[in-house]
């Protein structure tokens, strides 16, 4: 229970410090330095148990569907590292209170801090690979926020940004190794993971999922290819660069190498790849941190080198290297992080970071020259001190090593890194501290309070015990942490400080008396440097990501250039690619049904179609004329209806089609009335191919299902629309009872409609389109009559009979052709001639209808209908009818469908007249032409009121 | 119980109504807006809790029993939808409280808002093709109305082409709708699947539920028929192309997992055309993404790759690629509708939705920044937010069938939606804002908005951290669609009267 209490203090008490601010920055970083520091006496509990060699787990279930649970463990490996993250995050908070500035919002830092920490913690003590996957990522995010912290840097974003591309690509890399892992394995818990050496490395699958996990590693911990998002992370504030770049983030990688030891390594895919990256991060990365100005950059590069060591060290896959990579894992942490914080010491005091301004700090900054000087002869590989120790059994390790059957490789480039390591490691010292005092220090140098250099002299103070007692104060740790990562017996060493004259030694002084001897030459190497090439990592990332930008941006203006031409050539041709690719992907017969025969009556309506529909393709352009030839379309789809014996389609698409083109001629009159030619001929030539196959395509489709017989429900409907539905015109009884629920839709579809037509419309009166309109001019001469005598007199005749033949046919509708729709259009275009015939204003007048309302209460009459059977007990819109005897009447049949079709009857009027009414009130926008308030332009009625004087 | 399988489209299309009947009364359509999508909330969350416990609600509608009548049924999957869809619907009218702009334009809102929710419940309840047509309809005109509030000529462009483009689809659809009754005789959902799944199916009904799933490819904006998304999304108003991006290309996709499941459950040729289909729609959504520079239009290109990652699942078509799908479908909506909302008041607050105009926005809004973080991290899947167990599952499921390099995709896919947050969190939060800090404008009226992105925030890590249950849930789900007894039930099952 306390180990999983370890990993959720650091993300329990990340709101501490947000909420402790408010109080002061002391107790804010008191707060969460007691989180830490509580988490670390839980962990310090455990010593004693992991030290006997137990490993301590705990666990819950999460997901067990993917085999996700919530198990940690500690055990020796665990332990040092959760030692090292807690502890030396410890010191780091004590710094950074007196590292961060007064402007510097410190309770965000701290909460960032905590939630990193809290995330290495989980990586180390979880015992789930998926649950390790989980707080892997969360460290790529917490320490994106932390690299970023000074927001107002661009390149904290930018290095932030990288760190964040790089590590998490690993991260995604190394999601994909675990799961093949966890496949092999049967499992994801690493115990199990752990057990199954053999079967893992038998697997085809082991080689890819090395490489994949190696991926994360080899990203995480900054290793060649990889290494070059590292320095650019150094835009951190120093506190930052030391926790995470020295103790924590960039072993993440070394610790899962660690942890996959036992079963990962001893092959030679793993020794190739792992050795082979390590050993030239290490050369390459001391090469370029010898030349860096930057203290925080040479820090980082040396850091690389560091871990690519420690890489190296377990790639060889032998026991004993995997003890040195551990040893060196703890002085590392120790003498760099004192470096770091030492670095930002020297930038805090002296306001600069750079080399070249520094120098004779030793009298004016003692305290802080003499620590800079131990933890760097420390890293340089000096007796006495602990990098000493850990280098010489490096040395040893790779004195014993052939690289592909040459003994020599590895040994010559290990020295070589041990030599630049100490060039470079003396640079810090010498060049910093020694030489002449300056007068040009951006700041007046002097000894920073006791709060920043006592945690560096802590770990100081360590550098030098490790070093001179090692196995006093390490021996047991190494012993156990090795021991976890071997998985076996570990081999019997001692770790002292003399071994005898070995050949680790001869490389030893080698490398500092030609590392000291590069230094004393320093600038005709340097010289030697410049002339070189540089590959800047930032520039080539950057030219990736443009790259990357630059060629989406091609692709997406390929394919997405805001022509809505180009995008319906896209659909329309992958219809007929996929509809092709079907149709001959399947086996085909012809049909079996016979042909009828064509006569005159077909014959004359069918070349009619056919003409008008490419007279259309021709004319569309003339937008008046291209609306009557569809019109004429429309007409004969509807005489093919009644051909066919469908009087109720064919009633419906007449009267759909003059209601349509009604409107469509009333919006087309505030439009262009042609269109531009735009398009070339190549882009015709496709249209038409695509139109042309489509068009064939479909055409083929009608074909093949007319010439066969197919099982319909049509038999189910004829038979029981009489009994069961009450009604003996089948159509009607389909669209009001047995598929109501369309209907339904469909009236709600055309309510919608309209109210969205008024709502634009409505919209668009009031903005910039209204002051447009009232400076139209219509470009069509305008009638001099426009509302002729005659037509006014024959529609105020008609519209009584139109309505009575609209109530007729919605009266029959259940039992004959007719019904609610087909009425309501009926009734709706004896509205609209009248509008056409005595003019908008006029009518508007006659007219006190709210259509809104109109189209609200037939939908709502609709769903009544429904709902009142459900409130019975019934299926929604389940009908009843029955029959009725009234004198003079006679016998009559109510059904409930009746108020359900009135409902369509409702919406069909009130969306066509909404339509109607707000197109009309476009008209009535326009300033030039006169509001008729009468009837007629010339009205006798108004003749004879004045007494025959003409107006 | 009856009652409650038509629900869905009761409920926002009554409010529909009443919003008519209220128009000129601004708040009153407002509260009963508010309410109706609360109730629809609820109703949802029944359902789920009904279809968690193994019922699955089917109503012959009528009466009349299958397949000449209308079957509306409700299994997990489309429980779920349902309970999703009241919550982004709220999460919008929520939203659609602010006052700004004109008064007319936020109360059509209200209105034309229980439109859209009436044709997208429908679509996710009902067992008839035919029927699903109809509410594609209804939702279609919903959207008209809707991308098109506030007019403009930047939105009335970005409409058309909206318009047109979804049009065909539609036509398309309809079209095979025919096909499928002049060749199999039937509409019915269910009954369908029966023939296919016996061998029966004549080609032409092959070949129509192949132009079907095309209709449904360009709804969900799939490559290479997904012009339509980003060419629209960005021009509408802000809770509007919230809806939008979480709801409309998901009617799409969920479309093609009901089709696609039921008639081929068996991994076949159309589900290797559709594993390409995925694999580029991912790739090329992101890419599109990265050569964005205004946040929606970067977003709208997200969705398009989003998508991706569902019909990968479908093509999969092994129970835990199908359950992956639905997962992802689920926490897909929460959290790309609440990114819409962010990006909208980011753009509200910062007077631009260019990149380059933007900023500030951490130090005056961290709130903001927090909340955007949240849902960002979560579509590019990291872990434990809900996106990471979507791309998860997804990943397993490719490996596992040895389909390593859709599962390579998916993954390359995932760092390119991080690093194109990133962008944005860097653009719009951490940089300084060009005007300077005064430029950046916050009012109280954004309080309506902070509610639905903190609510959906919320959500996201809620599906992330719970994801057990809501995984087995999905996993249930893809059973019942590998196997639909339900759905072949509603037809055998004497429903007449």
């Amino acid at each position: 229970m306390s180990l999983a209490l370890i990993v959720m203090l650091p993300f329990l008490g990340a709101v501490l410090p947000a909420l402790m601010i408010r109080a002061g920055r002391g107790a804010c970083a008191i707060a969460t330095g007691s989180v830490t520091l509580l988490a670390f006496a839980l962990l310090l509990t455990h010593v004693p148990a992991v030290l006997r060699g137990e490993v301590v787990q705990v666990g819950w279930e999460w997901l067990p569907a993917l085999g996700l649970n919530v198990t940690f463990m500690l055990d020796g490996l665990g332990l040092l590292f959760a030692g090292l993250i807690l502890g030396i995050g410890l010191l780091i908070i004590i710094y950074a209170r007196f590292y961060l500035s007064k402007d510097d919002p410190m309770g965000a830092f701290y909460t960032y801090l905590l939630l990193f920490q809290g995330a290495m913690v989980g990586i180390v003590m979880s015992d789930n690979i998926l649950l390790l996957l989980v707080f892997w990522e969360l460290t790529s995010l917490s320490s994106f926020l932390l690299i970023g912290f000074w927001r107002h840097l661009p390149e904290g974003r930018q290095g932030a940004r990288m760190a964040l591309a790089v590590t998490g690509a690993g991260g995604l890399s190394m999601i994909a190794g675990m799961l093949i892992l966890g496949n092999i394995a049967g499992s994801y818990e690493l115990s199990v993971i752990l057990q199954n050496r053999e079967l893992i490395q038998a697997s085809p699958l082991y080689l890819p999922a090395l490489i994949l996990i190696l991926g994360g590693c080899f990203t995480k911990s900054a290793q060649f290819p990889f290494h070059f998002w590292l320095p650019h992370a150094m835009a951190a504030p120093t506190p930052v660069s030391a926790y995470l770049h020295s103790a924590t983030m960039v072993k993440a990688g070394i610790f899962l190498m660690a942890r996959m030891w036992p079963v990962l390594a001893g092959t030679d895919a793993w020794f190739y790849l792992v050795s082979t990256a390590g050993l030239a991060t290490m050369v390459i990365a001391a090469w370029i941190a010898l030349f860096k100005d930057d203290l925080k950059g040479l820090l980082a590069f040396s850091t690389v080198s560091h871990l690519g060591l420690v890489t190296m060290l377990f790639g060889f896959g032998t026991p004993m290297a995997a003890v040195a990579g551990v040893f060196h894992i703890i002085n590392h942490a120790s003498f760099k992080a004192a470096l770091f914080m030492n670095a930002g010491i020297v930038d805090h005091e002296t306001g600069t970071r750079d080399v070249k301004r520094l120098g004779g700090l030793l009298f004016l900054m003692p305290i802080t020259a003499t620590m800079a000087m131990i933890a760097a002869a420390s890293m340089a590989g000096m007796p006495l001190l602990n990098g000493f120790l850990s280098k010489e059994m490096m040395l040893e390790e790779a004195a014993q090593t052939s690289w592909a059957g040459q003994g020599w490789i590895v040994p010559v480039l290990a020295t070589l890194g041990a030599v630049f390591s100490v060039a470079y490691s003396f640079r810090y010292i010498v060049h910093v501290f020694f030489g002449p005092k300056r007068d040009d220090y951006p700041a007046k140098p002097h000894d920073p309070p006791a709060g920043l250099w006592l945690p560096p002299a802590l770990l100081v103070a360590l550098v030098v015990l490790i070093g001179l007692f090692p196995e006093t104060f390490a021996g047991a740790l190494v012993r156990v942490a090795a021991g976890a990562v071997i998985g076996a017996q570990v081999p019997d060493f001692h770790l002292s400080i003399w071994h005898g004259f070995t050949p680790a030694l001869w490389m030893s002084v080698v490398a500092v008396v030609v590392g000291l001897t590069l230094l004393r030459l320093y600038p005709r190497v340097r010289a030697l440097w410049q002339a070189g090439p540089h590959p800047e990592a930032k520039a080539m990332f950057d030219a990736v990501i443009d790259s990357v930008v630059l060629a989406s941006r091609l692709l997406v203006l390929g394919l997405h250039n805001g022509s809505l031409q180009r995008y319906l050539a896209f659909m329309i041709g992958a219809a007929v690619v996929l509809g092709f690719a079907a149709f001959f992907g399947t086996t085909h017969a012809p049909g079996g049904r016979d042909t009828l025969p064509v006569g005159w009556a077909v014959m004359v309506p069918w070349v009619m179609l056919l003409a008008t529909a490419l007279l259309g393709v021709v004319l569309h352009r003339y937008r008046f004329v291209a609306l009557i030839i569809i019109g004429v379309v429309g007409l004969v789809v509807s005489i093919g209806f009644v051909y066919l014996s469908a009087p109720d389609l064919a009633l419906t698409q007449i009267s759909v089609e003059v209601a349509t083109v009604i409107l469509i001629l009333l919006a087309l009159y505030f439009l262009p009335k042609s269109s531009p030619i735009e398009s070339t001929n190549g882009r015709r030539l496709r249209d038409a191919l695509l139109a042309g196959v489509g068009g064939l395509g479909v055409g083929a489709l009608a074909w093949a299902v007319m010439t066969r017989d197919f099982a319909t429900l049509s038999g189910y409907y004829l038979e029981q629309a009489k009994p069961a539905g009450g009604g003996t015109n089948v159509v009607n009884v389909i669209l009001v009872d047995f598929r109501g629920f369309d209907t339904f839709g469909e009236i709600i579809v055309l309510g919608v409609a309209a109210l969205a037509i008024f709502a634009l419309l409505d919209g668009a009166l009031r903005g910039r389109i209204a002051r447009s309109l009232e400076g139209w001019v219509p470009d069509d001469p305008v009638s001099a009559d426009r509302h002729p005598i005659m037509m006014v007199v024959v529609t105020r005749v008609m519209l009584p009979l139109a309505l009575i033949v609209g109530v007729y046919i919605f009266l029959r509708g259940h039992n004959m052709p007719g019904g609610g729709f087909i009425a309501g259009l009926v009734v709706s275009i004896a509205l609209i001639m009248q509008y056409m015939a005595s003019g908008f204003g006029w009518a508007q007048q006659q007219m006190r209808v709210d259509y809104h309302a109109m189209i609200g209460a037939g939908v709502l009459i609709a769903a009544a209908t429904g709902i009142a059977a459900m409130v019975m007990g019934y299926p929604f819109l389940t009908s009843a009818f029955d029959y009725f005897h009234l004198p003079i009447v006679g016998e009559f049949e109510l059904t409930s469908a009746m108020p359900f079709d009135i409902g369509v009857f409702l919406t069909v009027v009130g969306a066509v007249m909404l339509a109607l009414a707000q197109l009309s009130n476009m008209g009535l926008r326009l300033a030039n032409l006169p509001v008729n308030t009468r009837p007629m332009d010339f009205d006798p009625a108004a003749l004879r009121a004045d007494g025959g004087k003409e107006r | 119980m009856k009652a409650l399988a038509v629900a869905p489209v009761f409920i926002p299309l009554i409010t529909l109504l009443i919003g008519i009947m209220l128009r000129p009364y601004h708040q009153q359509v407002k509260v009963v807006s508010l309410v109706g999508a609360a109730l629809l909330t609820l109703v949802g969350i029944r359902l789920v809790a009904l279809a968690n416990a193994d019922v699955v609600l089917a109503v012959q509608l009528g009466g009349w029993e299958a397949p000449y009548g209308i079957t509306v049924i409700i299994d997990r999957l489309s429980a779920a939808m349902v309970a999703i869809t009241g919550i982004i619907g709220l999460a919008a009218a929520l939203y659609g409280l602010v006052r700004e702009g004109n008064p007319d334009v936020l109360r059509n809102f209200h209105i034309f808002l229980h439109g859209l929710l009436a044709g997208v419940c429908g679509a996710f309840i009902t067992g008839d093709v035919f029927n699903l047509y109809v509410w594609f309809e209804v939702l279609l005109i919903g959207s008209f109305a809707l991308i098109a509030l506030g007019g403009g000529r930047r939105r009335l462009s970005g409409t058309m082409t909206y318009v047109v483009l979804n049009l065909l689809a539609t036509l398309v659809f309809l079209l095979s709708a025919g096909l499928i009754y002049s060749s199999t005789g039937t509409l019915n959902m269910g009954e369908l699947g029966l023939i296919f799944r016996a061998g029966e199916a004549p080609p032409a009904a092959t070949l129509a539920v192949v132009m079907m799933l095309v209709s449904f490819a360009i709804k969900a904006a799939l490559f290479p028929v997904f012009g339509w998304l980003p060419a629209s999304y960005h021009v509408a108003w802000t809770p509007v192309s919230a809806l939008f991006a979480g709801l409309l290309t998901k009617v799409g996709v969920y479309a093609m997992i009901r089709i696609v499941t039921l008639v081929w459950p068996e991994y076949g040729q159309a589900h290797e055309v559709l594993l390409w289909v995925a694999c580029a729609t991912m790739l090329v959504g992101v890419l599109g993404a990265a050569a964005q520079n205004e946040v929606r239009r970067i977003l709208s290109f997200h969705i398009v790759s989003q998508v991706g990652y569902m019909i990968l699942g479908l093509a999969l078509a092994s129970p835990l690629a199908i359950a992956g799908a639905v997962f992802y479908l689920i926490h897909h909506i929460v959290v790309k509708a609440n990114l819409f909302f962010i990006g909208g008041i980011a753009a509200r607050m910062t007077g631009s939705e260019r990149l380059a105009a933007m900023g500030g926005l951490y130090a005056k809004a961290p709130w903001l920044a927090i909340l955007f973080a949240i849902p960002a991290l979560s579509l590019a899947g990291i872990p434990p937010l809900s996106g990471f167990w979507a791309k998860f599952v997804l990943v397993k499921a490719s490996l596992a069938d040895g389909f390593w390099w859709a599962a390579g995709v998916a993954l390359l896919t995932g760092i390119f939606t991080l690093l194109s947050m990133s962008k944005i969190w860097n653009e719009t939060f951490l940089k300084a804002h060009p005007q300077g800090e005064k430029a950046i404008r916050i009012d109280d009226e954004m309080r309506w908005g902070w509610w639905a992105i903190s609510g959906l925030a919320a959500m996201t890590v809620l599906i992330g951290i719970g994801a057990g249950p809501v995984m087995e849930y999905a996993i249930a789900a893809a059973g019942q669609l590998a196997d639909p007894v339900v759905y072949f039930q509603a037809i055998t099952h004497p429903g007449g009267r």
